[in-house]
């Protein structure tokens, strides 16, 4: 049991000067399981790894229960890792790769098979215990790697895109016993993954990042619903958000296409006080609507996917085309080439030129 | 159902048309293949059933296996077999050895490590009658020799290494030229570890040292099997340095060079020299055999 605490923590690449990860701080508390999730090059792993100390850190520091583990090496730290390709050891068979963590620290073998029966009940992994890795299937593999770590009870879990070497249906159903099991155990856990929905489906708490850089970290809920800035707000939610760039007109609001958006008192105010110019204005699929009145548009693509729809409808703004998206009902009668109208009632996110968010 | 068969038939006549467009541009060197290799074979095997003496010429009689049965006497030939059974086991594993430890000091990152790394690979490429001539008058020479310069300077007694221990002058020879190719195949063995797993091994609390015996050298196992096994076939057929360093004699004869002394060599007993030979290729292919088990178990392990 052990919080996490990154301090000002960069990672720089030797022959490179942008830093992989920059001055990244990070509080995680005991118990919890976050998330950190970015596009490829974003640095999570990198991140991962500096906590695991298979990576330097370059400046700043690493805390795990607050002592300094900055210089720690990984194997004085108390961690177990699972990595993206599970990394087990081809020579041993499960129940040595499961044991070979406590082999290592000196645990008598009666106690160390104990201890691996115990995570073998946990997995469903009894049956296979005298198996080599590669007579083991890919969600076999994986338990396994997850058994490794759990065996140790470590301080820290640390998840390296564990599940993206599975198939679709195998990794849904892994994720929640994952999230599940490491609710139980009760493990402070740091899990990286490219998959937003993977991210806000697991973490207690989620933290994005973008080109090394920390861009918010909240509940997957405030993140949906208040993200910081474009990037969060294009990044999170499946379809994307619908970001339009809409130029102000004074105290006129802001418009898309022949339609006025509903801004929150507190946007519109902070809007007053800036001056007229572009700006990004985001809307979820779902704050979007098929109306009997609202901004007219051809629809293109119809996605159907039982519960829901969504509609893909070209309207015309500022003098141009322009795609959104609409999330419609399971059995909507819409096909495309239809005519359509579009209304909208909010909430609107509004991002600056720089992209930061503007209002609460 | 007729059609169908129709159909399965002219698809393998359309296969057998492919596979034969593509294999005869390869018909000329397999018909020199034979020629050059097979032929001779399968006549030296009708020798070794036949007394034939070419110096003076006497008629070829067959004796059918009486050559064979007569080897299991001959004290010369059993020596040979001795020597050649030392010979390769000690010069493969120890040049395994110093090829395991080389390989592992180039498999870290240092400064000039492309350029230690071709230094080290040269030996390897030098034609082995030059590598035994070299080292037989330059290095083991009892006037001109490094090694007897270096006891001189040192005020030790001169020592004609060639003539005192000579197996051990010849198999020194062969692990200086075959270290460089244990420590190749071992090499591409450690630098095809996977580096997750070794980082797992860190995380879980490994020592360096456990990490190498628990982890690496499990896995460099096919890798050191492969290398044992190429080695053995190529130097159970060792002559040129024996010709070169020693010219035979007692301790450094070994099968093939028995085999040249019995016959071209001198002996001309072209029938029993064949039966040598005959014994040789069955080891060769014995070897060969396990070698190439050896060599799919590695393939297979590749395979996720």
């Amino acid at each position: 049991m052990a919080e996490v605490r990154y301090e000002n923590a960069s990672r720089i690449y030797p022959g490179t000067d942008i830093p992989a990860v920059e001055s990244l701080n990070l509080d995680i508390p005991d118990g919890e399981l976050l998330v950190l999730v970015g596009p490829s090059g974003s640095g999570k792993s990198t991140a991962l790894r500096m906590l695991a100390g298979l990576e330097f850190v370059d400046e700043g520091s690493v805390y795990i229960n607050s002592e300094d583990v900055t210089l720690t090496p990984p194997q004085d730290r108390d961690i177990a890792m699972v990595f993206q390709n599970y990394a087990l050891y081809p020579n041993m068979t499960v129940q040595a790769n499961m044991g070979f963590a406590l082999k290592q620290q000196g645990v008598a073998k009666p106690e160390r098979a104990e201890r691996v029966q115990e995570a073998a009940r946990i997995l469903d992994l009894e049956p296979y215990l005298d198996r080599k890795p590669k007579n083991l299937s890919g969600g076999q593999r994986q338990r396994v790697a997850m058994g490794r770590a759990i065996v140790r009870r470590p301080q820290v879990f640390l998840m390296d895109e564990p599940l993206s070497n599975l198939d679709a249906k195998l990794r849904v159903q892994t994720r929640t016993e994952l999230a599940d099991l490491q609710a139980r155990l009760g493990v402070t856990t740091v899990y990286v993954t490219h998959d937003q929905v993977e991210a806000m489906t697991m973490g207690h708490r989620v933290a994005v990042l973008k080109d090394g850089i920390l861009q918010q970290v909240d509940r997957p809920r405030t993140l949906y619903s208040r993200p910081v800035n474009l990037f969060v707000a294009g990044f999170i939610g499946s379809p994307a958000m619908n970001l339009v760039e809409v130029s102000s007109e004074g105290t006129d609001g802001l418009r898309l296409g022949s339609l006025a958006l509903p801004l929150d008192e507190q946007t519109a105010h902070d809007l007053a006080a800036l001056d007229a110019g572009d700006y990004t204005v985001g809307v979820r699929p779902e704050h979007l609507q098929l109306a009997s009145e609202g901004i007219a548009g051809e629809v293109t693509v119809v996605e159907e996917l039982g519960s829901e729809s969504y509609v893909h409808v070209t309207v015309e703004h500022q003098g141009g085309p322009l795609l959104l998206v609409v999330r419609a009902e399971g059995e909507t009668m819409t096909q495309r080439g239809d005519n359509v109208l579009i209304s909208c009632r909010g909430p609107v996110h509004v991002f600056a030129p720089n992209g930061e968010r503007i209002g609460a | 159902m007729s059609q169908q068969t129709d159909r399965a038939e002219q698809v393998k006549r359309l296969q057998r048309r492919e596979g034969w467009r593509r294999r005869l541009p390869l018909v000329p060197a397999l018909v020199f293949t034979i020629v050059v290799t097979q032929v001779p074979f399968i006549l030296s095997l009708w020798y070794s059933l036949t007394e034939w003496k070419i110096v003076p010429p006497e008629p070829r009689t067959f004796i059918g296996f009486g050559n064979y049965v007569d080897l299991l006497d001959n004290r010369f030939f059993r020596e040979a077999v001795w020597t050649s059974v030392w010979m390769t086991v000690s010069a493969v594993l120890l040049s395994l050895l110093l090829g395991t430890l080389l390989a592992i000091l180039l498999d870290r990152k240092f400064f000039g490590q492309g350029f230690v790394r071709t230094l080290l690979i040269t030996p390897f490429l030098i034609m082995p009658v030059v590598a035994g001539l070299v080292w037989k008058t330059q290095v083991f020479n009892s006037s001109f020799g490094v090694l007897n310069w270096l006891l001189d300077s040192l005020w030790f007694e001169r020592i004609e290494f060639v003539t005192r221990w000579p197996l051990w002058s010849i198999v020194s020879v062969l692990v200086w030229q075959w270290t460089p190719f244990m420590m190749l195949i071992v090499l591409a063995g450690l630098q095809g570890q996977d580096q997750s797993v070794l980082e797992a091994a860190r995380v879980d609390g490994a020592s360096s040292r456990a990490m190498f015996f628990q982890v690496t050298l499990p896995q460099l196992r096919p890798y050191l099997e492969l290398g044992i096994l190429l080695g053995s076939i190529y130097l159970i057929q060792v002559f040129d340095y024996v010709d070169v360093i020693t010219g035979g004699g007692p301790d450094s004869t070994n099968v093939p060079y028995f085999v040249f002394q019995r016959s071209i060599g001198g002996g001309w007993q072209f029938g029993q020299a064949s039966a040598y030979s005959i014994v040789v290729v069955i080891a060769s292919i014995v070897i060969a055999t396990f070698g190439l088990r050896v060599l799919s178990n590695l393939l297979e392990g590749e395979k996720p």
